[in-house]
């Protein structure tokens, strides 16, 4: 459907006056016209690195199909509403006109065809008003540097892509792999999405991507997990454990001591985050003392605790999963449990610390993206535009916003491309983007299809508020990198595992 | 003498761990063990009773031994209406029940999840905690095993010495007789059913402060409380579950305090195995036969 040279290249550049306007009707005045020669001119004059780009204009006709597969029932739902939610509130915004900022990092040429160009970041006014935080959270007169920063969701000149509008598939997962399996080869073959975004659990992920890879389809996956897939298809925007462990644990053994007690949930994301912990506590001085996985089903921990209070750690990592698990706190605190704890999945997703009673999370530790208490003028923009749309929702989470920030990418690097043809649209993702996403700024990184992140550690105290005492504003997702992974130049559709490397070997 | 912290500790785990199992299990027992319903809303049914405790005491304000038993009621009440419109239908049909259960759990599952959202604030747990050396017990499971040990005495007494006791296992071992001896089966069938609904709502509340309180949460008990009731066996429901949920704490509380939680699941799974195996009927029937043999030898 692409590619018909037809003379009637407006049709996807019927930019549309009122960005509000939702009924974009494809009839077309002439200023709307005008406005959108002016669009193309500016294509043509994008810089020769993205000259490979295609600005074949083609005509598509009808919406922008982005398909999204999340669990909307059964036992994941707890998680995949919120994702669900998000992939809403961007498409909405997208329809409505409205992009975030961002573009092709480094070149300020390349930035006018996604609309804007990128600014530097920069840290309070010149160096007088520069604020600092100290580690509780409130200002004060030296600690971590602090800059407050403006909504970055912007006008994007257009209604939808490229003058189409945006129709979002969101089919139910069900919490189940076959399920999965079957609405993935549906969007893909029947209702042709221009690009899928799915998955929470690795298993599910991993049920599906054969498929993506059998039909070459554009798929990003959100969600935060252990790492490891090189995968020519695939885009991952979830923080990975080089971007969460590391920072974490070298902090937490700073603080509080050397003798690391992790108990992880039995599964891919929990052995390979121990594995990550195991390979990296001794190059920072850490000590990994005990080491418990528990099987996903296990919903009592009274022996766990007893196992934890026999090895005396001066911390626990705690990587523990889905509800049943998350039973562990209030029990821990019942017990008397009372070491400090790191994490990177409690809290920002099961929003652990408003269901439970204090003090259960006292001296929680977190290492996220993002998390819905972050102090800064974009995210509070955020969480204030998602509950207008959603006032009943409990929470926004990690993943969430993950999701969110992915549609807005795509339709970023749609615009880079000019057109829905998803090879086309992978290069554009492979041209070096950049957003502005309500976690901070987020760079697509070319060679490995991976996002660098804008990591906080969180914390929540007795009474449960949340404060931030630590953050690193960019982490590249560097270990696929040091693997040799390199997308760009070498196509490949696999999933690599700590033991390919020999960091992690003995 | 001074007694070992590590000892102390596993007393106190080998407790909990039973405790829980014979809680998960409580419903059950009476549902499946003694009306051989195959009920997979078992767990949807102490969900329920979860949900109603934290109800009554975060938003009603109930104090929580209250809210309790409000769940009781209120989920027996539930399970009144269930036994008179829907399982009634399917007594004697055992794979009949399974399926009708089945959907049943997908319904109220899915249907707290659409009207009450993902999680529910928890209740927080009642009690602190007492520590021995460098061990600490939460008092809260303490005063579960005790409330534990009270229901099986409750449960004992209530089939051993009472009317509807004496009814209930008339009842149940041979329905058309009972009937022809003036017993009301159909009223017996319906308060069996409300009194196991009832005590999965209880259990339900009991365990709630320990758990996260969503919708699913009950599928967490269904395989700890089909494992026990099934290795208890149907020959005296009460003292098997008894039964097996002390011997399969008793060995995984060692099994996983010395290799971890996973390995003591897998324990508890092969002992689970191998008791069926060994006892085709559960171990309450093998205590029967043993006592039956002893009683035996001793006339002769």
């Amino acid at each position: 459907m692409k590619k018909e040279n037809t003379p009637d290249q407006t049709d996807t550049n019927n930019v549309v006056e009122d960005a509000l306007d939702e009924n974009a009707d494809l009839t077309f005045t002439r200023r709307t016209f005008l406005k959108g020669s002016v669009a193309v001119s500016a294509g043509i004059a994008a810089p020769a690195y993205l000259a490979g780009i295609s600005k074949s204009f083609a005509a598509a006709s009808g919406p922008v199909k982005i398909g999204h597969i999340e669990d909307l029932s059964g036992n994941l739902a707890v998680y995949g509403v919120q994702k669900d939610h998000a992939a809403q509130l961007a498409v909405k915004e997208i329809n409505k006109g409205k992009t975030l900022k961002g573009g092709p990092a480094g070149s300020g040429g390349v930035g006018s065809l996604s609309n804007y160009a990128v600014n530097p970041p920069v840290m309070g006014n010149g160096d007088k008003d520069l604020k600092f935080v100290n580690d509780g959270g409130d200002l004060s007169g030296s600690g971590m540097a602090f800059v407050e920063d403006e909504d970055v969701l912007i006008d994007s000149g257009e209604s939808g892509i490229l003058g189409r509008e945006v129709e979002l598939l969101h089919p139910d997962g069900q919490s189940s792999n076959n399920i999965w399996q079957q609405l993935t080869r549906k969007l893909i073959q029947e209702d042709k999405v221009d690009c899928l975004v799915a998955g929470f659990t690795s298993a599910e992920r991993e049920a599906i991507r054969p498929i993506v890879d059998q039909f070459k389809q554009l798929y990003i996956y959100t969600n935060q997990y252990e790492g490891g897939v090189a995968d020519s298809n695939t885009f991952c925007t979830g923080a990975i454990c080089e971007q969460q462990v590391i920072p974490v644990v070298d902090y937490m053994i700073q603080r509080f001591g050397p003798r690391v007690y992790t108990i992880a949930a039995d599964y891919n994301f929990g052995q390979l985050t121990a594995a990550w912990t195991r390979a990296f506590a001794p190059v920072v001085g850490g000590e990994i003392i005990g080491e418990e996985f528990v099987p996903l089903s296990v919903s009592d921990f009274t022996t766990s605790i007893a196992k934890i209070q026999a090895a005396k750690p001066d911390w626990v990592f705690t990587l523990l999963v889905g509800s049943n698990q998350s039973n562990y706190y209030p029990q821990a605190a019942a017990t008397g449990l009372e070491y400090p704890m790191a994490s990177t999945v409690n809290m920002a997703q099961g929003y652990e610390h408003r269901r439970f009673k204090a003090p259960s999370l006292d001296r929680m530790y977190n290492c996220v993206n993002y998390i819905e208490e972050i102090p800064t003028n974009r995210n509070r923009a955020f969480v204030k535009r998602w509950y207008e749309m959603f006032p009943d929702d409990p929470y926004i989470g990690q993943m969430a916003q993950n999701t969110y920030f992915s549609i807005h990418m795509y339709a970023k690097a749609v615009r880079i491309a000019g057109t829905t043809d998803q090879e086309e649209v992978k290069r554009a993702f492979e041209s070096g983007l950049h957003l502005e996403a309500p976690e901070g700024t987020v760079f697509m990184e070319p060679s490995t299809h991976h996002c660098s992140h804008y990591i906080r550690l969180a914390t929540a105290d007795a009474d449960h508020n949340v404060s931030f005492v630590r953050e690193w504003p960019s982490i590249q997702p560097w270990w696929l990198q040091r693997l040799g992974v390199n997308l760009v130049r070498h196509k490949e559709y696999k999933q690599y595992i700590p033991d390919e490397d020999p960091f992690f070997k003995g | 003498m001074e007694l070992d912290p590590l000892a102390l500790s596993l007393i106190y785990q080998f407790g909990t761990n039973a405790a829980f199992l014979f809680l998960a299990a409580l419903g059950l027992i009476v549902i499946l063990g003694m009306m051989n319903i195959i009920n997979l809303a078992h767990g949807e049914l102490m969900m329920m009773g979860a949900y109603v405790a934290t109800i009554a005491h975060n938003q009603a304000g109930l104090p929580f031994p209250l809210a309790v038993v409000v769940s009781f009621f209120s989920v027996a009440l539930f399970g009144t209406v269930l036994e008179l419109l829907i399982v009634r239908r399917f007594y004697g049909r055992e794979l009949g029940a399974l399926v009708v259960t089945w959907g049943l759990s997908l319904v109220l599952g899915q249907g707290t999840f659409l009207v009450f959202g993902p999680f529910m604030p928890a209740i927080k747990i009642p009690g602190g905690s007492y520590s021995y050396g460098s061990f600490s017990f939460s008092e809260y499971w303490l005063v579960l095993i005790g409330i534990s040990i009270a229901l099986v005495i409750g449960l004992y007494w209530l089939y051993r010495y009472t009317k509807y006791g004496l009814q209930a296992r008339a009842t149940m071992q041979n329905a058309e007789m009972a009937k022809a001896l003036g017993v009301p089966t159909s009223r017996v069938y319906t308060l069996t059913f409300s009194l196991g609904a009832g005590l999965a709502g209880l259990s339900g509340a009991l365990l709630a402060p320990t758990s996260t309180i969503a919708p699913f949460m009950g599928q967490q008990f269904v395989a700890p409380a089909f494992i026990t009731v099934v290795v208890g066996g149907a020959a005296n429901v009460i003292s098997g579950a008894v039964g097996s949920s002390v011997l399969l704490s008793a060995i995984k509380t060692p099994i996983g305090m010395a290799f971890g939680a996973f390995l003591g699941t897998v324990a508890l799974l092969v002992a689970a195995l191998i008791i069926i195996r060994i006892m085709p009927n559960g171990i309450s029937a093998t205590i029967q036969k043993l006592m039956d043999r002893r009683r035996a030898a001793s006339i002769s």
